[in-house]
């Protein structure tokens, strides 16, 4: 579950600020389902409600949802990485989340 | 969650589950919100008709079966994303 990197943080920090940091993880991660549920659901699923199970084509559309949702987490945070890169004149990607 | 002792991972761990009841409910306010503006649209009764009672069930189900499945994938993708370094750390 650390998805951000933050899973490492055994040198020096205190159980306070470890736990604090694997919250704000599961608070990430949380906030990223969530809305990742709310956006394929919506573009994959008729607002009929035919039937009570998802039929094929709404399974095929929900599973390929996910994955780009990824997809455009990992092009984005890339993006931005590199920006910050170049604006700090630094190499591209070199920190952890947004350089910080 | 690596790097933390047994005490910290019992005292996430209550951290987690007052997180989880939290989450319940606001996915429970969040169906009832979803399936109410899709489903009830008539109000010349003060009660559902029978449409509307379908509808509401259809909605429910297919909700909840749509997130456990958006669950297993999340959790797939996450696993193998992992495996590259994490989103925020990708170009490394």
């Amino acid at each position: 579950m650390s998805m951000f990197g933050f899973g490492g943080v055994n040198q020096g920090p205190t159980s306070a600020q470890k736990i604090a940091a694997a919250e704000a993880e599961l608070e990430m991660v949380t906030d990223m389902f969530n809305r990742l549920t709310h956006s394929c659901f919506k573009k994959c699923v008729p607002r009929e409600y035919r039937e009570p199970d998802l039929n094929k084509g709404e399974s095929v559309c929900l599973d390929r949802c996910v994955a780009k949702f990824f997809e455009v987490n990992v092009k984005v945070s890339e993006q931005m990485q590199n920006q910050a890169a170049t604006r700090q004149g630094g190499t591209p990607g070199t920190g952890g989340m947004f350089g910080m | 969650m690596d790097g933390l002792t047994a005490a910290e991972q019992r005292e996430f761990q209550g951290v987690v589950e007052k997180r989880q009841m939290r989450e319940f409910m606001q996915m429970y306010s969040n169906l009832v919100q979803r399936c109410f503006d899709d489903c009830v649209n008539d109000f010349t009764s003060k009660t559902m008709n029978a449409k509307e009672e379908g509808c509401i069930s259809k909605c429910v189900d297919k909700w909840l079966k749509g997130s456990e499945r958006m669950g297993q994938r999340f959790a797939e993708q996450n696993a193998a994303m992992m495996q590259g370094g994490g989103p925020l750390g990708g170009a490394r």
